[in-house]
């Protein structure tokens, strides 16, 4: 118990300091909230060529989600590499503390700026093209966003860990922006593709993270949804957890974590 | 009492050669390094550049595995026990890397106290103590991107001794500072040996070795080539004095011409701004300096001095021979 | 101007060497500029994150319901030249800044306009391929077939296109010389031409000043040209279409050539072209 509310006071602090990083960085925030604008307006020009203004809503919401994605996608799987260019990498590494406490706090913040681009586009949607998101339930749609990212976040975490040894780890965080957008269910509903991929995309907490907003926002029961989101998310910080162990391990046997 | 033991620590790294047939090759960085440190000392690890101090210190710190070999940081493995190993010892290098920019220095107190497990109730008091002692009280609410090399250096320092622990290694903390910052650091050095802490410490400075040091492994090739306390270097190696001849031209073969001489153990040359000073190992009793002035005959010489050989003198022979 | 002894006499010769900097010098300084460029990053940022962005708007166009795979899978791809080519091309200028030596290159006597146009050849091919890659790709993977008759028509319809980019990547470089980070400039330029182009909503469904901004800009004639040709137009019924391109095309390197020079000028004078 002691265990758990330690880690808990680790994982909130190291979080809030490492959103004071994040947060005032000129690059990671403009670029985050403008390059998702671009596309989100694409999507509303087409959706509004449609001429139906329910399908105008779903875009509205689902472009809003969409760049939470890339925020994870494009800056987390940069988020180790950069700490090993700083030279923290080695000192977290070197605290008696697990590696996943200190890590899964640096995307769980990069998750949090996130919002500046949810945020942005819900406006932008508004105010140049006057779409009205309505929302039913406010509780279940709070929650449902919050789980929603606490689950991008953790995916995050498992991508970090995974690219870090590659120096070019961050061609594969923008690699993953694209089939995210496609496969979540932020602009095409996932009846459209074959078996075989809603089976794939099912296996990506944003997917039931957007079903559960949109439920929330229309009025319906989220909260089945918002579980499988937060199981799926658990599972990653599962997983990314064995993993950053390994990664340490096969670093003290193969001398590749720093790079002096 | 120890509070550190290695014993015959060895490590090799796989190295890999050439683009197309690519082929990889085991390069021994340390050889068997064995030495203890009691408690409440200053411990010195001197070595020229790739010589094995790092990955030596990186074998204890728990941040590589040794190939073979074993050592033990207050009881504990560093092998078998690396999370008992990190809560006991502090780890600072020296240079710009290492701290996060972008936050205060007592936000990054703060991250690294949260990993080191330091007690919430005592966090802003021990912060708060350190800041004082590495003098940044008053600056901890500036961010670190500002900061000078000293003040990084120090905080650094700070960061290591969160945790309270009861060995700290230092590696190579004084490189890049200014000699002001420089002195500052070795006063804060100085007063944590006061307090009875035990470090390890390595650094390119042989003024400073010889000032803060207890004891002295020298490290060449992976491999110790002497321990002992400064005094006990510096006798071993040069049991007589040294010459020293400031010269403005290049000696050429006359460097081999004052080796021959009778008398003299060595000559080196170390190259300065201006001028290059050539360094003569005399044995005792002997006096060779009219002898050395006839073989640079020719050549313009500047300020020519003897005096008692330094740890530096001791260094340069032992990596050298 | 001052003389330069000889210049006319070997007037042959310097129109060899002129050669020789435009070819010779462009492929050189292109594969030293952009030897981090390798597999691990050429690949998914150049051959498939395309097919996935032609992917992505075919499959909104299906669910908002309204344009045929064909007209996403050529737009997009025609589109995403432009990565390579506003990337390319901010690199080359804002790399040097960075390797120092831009100042270097821009003291030499050689003819500038031969300079940067011989850097941007290879800039050109490789977004061409880039293009005709994700076209193929993305064609079959969507089950749009383009008959083979149409397939050398499109193809240089993408080789004016990538041309007409590379300028605008000219002129957004000598801007990136000023400002310290050019890859969020890039970034942007990509979603202006994203957006108004016609890349994913045809220019007449677009709002009439966003129509207008997309005249202006290169990639838009092309993608119009490439579309007709593969709805079975023949070559001649868009020429008119790839001239506009082209004229674009030039009318935004003479700008790019112009910005740097005043780029140039200032910074001899603010010595900021080294700045980093």
């Amino acid at each position: 118990m002691n265990g758990l509310r330690r880690s808990a006071r680790v994982l909130f602090t190291l979080w809030w300091l490492q959103l004071k990083i994040v947060a005032v960085s000129a690059f990671d925030g403009i670029l985050n909230v403008i390059y998702p604008l671009f596309f989100a307006t694409t999507a509303f020009l087409m959706f509004g060529q449609s001429g139906n203004p329910e399908a105008l809503v779903y875009a509205g919401l689902g472009a809003a989600v969409m760049g939470t994605w890339s925020a994870m996608a494009t800056s987390a799987s940069g988020a180790l590499q950069s700490q090993r260019w700083q030279g923290t990498l080695e000192l977290l590494v070197c605290a008696p503390t697990r590696l996943a406490l200190a890590v899964l706090p640096v995307t769980a913040a990069l998750a949090t700026v996130a919002l500046y681009s949810l945020v942005a586009t819900l406006v932008w949607g508004r105010v140049v093209f006057g779409i009205e998101v309505q929302i039913a339930s406010p509780v279940a749609f709070v929650v449902a966003l919050a789980v929603t990212l606490a689950s991008l976040a953790t995916f995050g975490f498992l991508l970090s860990v995974t690219v870090v040894r590659y120096r070019t780890g961050w061609a594969l965080g923008n690699l993953l922006e694209y089939p995210g957008w496609l496969l979540c269910g932020f602009l095409v509903p996932l009846d459209l593709f074959p078996g075989w991929v809603q089976w794939l995309a099912q296996t990506l907490p944003p997917t039931w993270g957007m079903a559960a907003i949109r439920s929330a926002a229309a009025g319906q029961t989220p909260w089945g949804e918002i579980a499988v989101c937060a199981g799926l998310g658990l599972g990653y910080a599962v997983l990314a957890t064995i993993l950053s162990e390994r990664l340490v391990d096969s670093a003290r046997r193969n001398a590749t974590l720093a790079l002096t | 009492m120890s509070i550190l033991e290695a014993r015959e620590l060895r490590r090799s790294f796989a190295t890999t050669t050439g683009v197309l047939r690519r082929r990889t090759d085991p390069v021994e960085a340390v050889r068997g390094v064995s030495f203890h440190i009691d408690r409440g000392e200053v411990f010195g690890l001197l070595g020229p550049n790739g010589a094995g101090k790092t990955t030596t210190i990186k074998m204890l710190i728990t941040l590589l595995l040794p190939t073979s070999g074993s050592a033990t940081i207050l009881g504990h493995d560093v092998v078998a026990e690396p999370r008992a190993v990190r809560r006991r010892i502090g780890y600072v290098f020296g240079g710009d890397r290492g701290l996060y920019e972008r936050l205060s220095a007592l936000d990054n107190l703060r991250y690294f106290a949260e990993l080191y497990a330091v007690p919430a109730r005592e966090q802003a008091a021990r912060i708060g103590e350190l800041l004082e002692m590495v003098g940044l009280a008053g600056r901890e609410r500036e961010r670190v991107e500002g900061f000078s090399r000293g003040m990084r250096q120090r905080l650094h320092i700070a960061r290591g001794l969160l945790h309270d622990p009861e060995l700290l290694f230092l590696d190579e903390p004084s490189i890049g500072i200014d000699p002001v910052g420089a002195r500052e650091l070795r006063q804060t050095i100085s007063g944590l040996r006061e307090q009875g802490k035990t470090i390890l410490l390595t650094t390119h400075y042989m003024f400073e070795a010889d000032e803060l040091c207890d004891r002295i492994a020298v490290i060449t090739r992976g491999e110790l080539v002497a321990t002992g306390t400064p005094a006990e270097l510096k006798a071993r190696v040069s049991a007589g004095s040294v010459l020293e001849v400031e010269v403005f031209d290049g000696l050429g073969d006359r460097l081999s011409v004052v080796e021959a001489l009778p008398g003299v153990r060595s000559a080196t040359v170390t190259t300065g701004e201006t001028s290059q000073t050539l360094v003569v190992s005399i044995d005792a009793g002997a006096d060779v300096t009219g002898a050395t002035l006839d073989a640079l005959h020719g050549i313009r010489v500047g300020r020519v001095v003897s005096r008692q050989p330094t740890l530096e003198d001791a260094y340069v022979e032992l990596v050298g021979s | 101007m001052p003389m330069r002894p000889g210049a006319s006499a070997s007037g042959g010769a310097s129109l060899l060497a002129a050669f020789r900097v435009v070819f010779v010098g462009g492929v050189i300084s292109f594969r030293a500029l952009f030897n981090w460029l390798n597999p691990y990053i050429y690949v998914p940022t150049m051959l498939i994150a395309p097919v996935f962005q032609i992917l992505l708007f075919a499959y909104v166009g299906r669910s908002a319901g309204v344009a045929d795979d064909g007209f996403y899978v050529i737009g997009n791809a025609v589109q995403y030249a432009s990565i390579p080519c506003l990337f390319a091309m901010a690199n080359t200028i804002a790399g040097e800044r960075f390797t120092q030596t831009l100042g270097i290159v821009l003291s030499t006597p050689v003819n500038r306009v031969a300079l940067f146009v011989g850097r941007s050849l290879p800039v050109v091919a490789n977004g061409w391929f880039v293009a005709m890659v994700a076209l193929f790709v993305g064609g079959r993977v969507l089950g749009v077939d383009l008959p083979l008759r149409v397939w050398p028509g499109i193809a240089l319809c993408v080789v004016v296109a990538s041309a007409s980019c590379t300028g605008l990547g000219l002129l957004q470089a000598s801007i990136a010389l000023r400002v310290r980070s050019t890859a969020v400039l890039s970034n942007i330029v990509f979603g202006v031409l994203l957006v108004f182009c016609g890349t994913n909503v045809a220019l007449d469904a677009l709002p009439a000043w966003m129509a207008g901004v997309g005249r202006v800009l290169p990639l838009t004639h092309a993608i119009e040209g490439a579309r007709r040709v593969a709805g079975g137009a023949g070559l001649g019924e868009v020429a008119g279409l790839l001239a506009r391109e082209a004229a674009l095309g030039v009318a935004f390197t003479v700008a790019g050539l112009l910005a740097l020079r005043y780029v140039e000028g200032q910074s001899r004078r603010h010595a900021t072209l080294e700045l980093q």
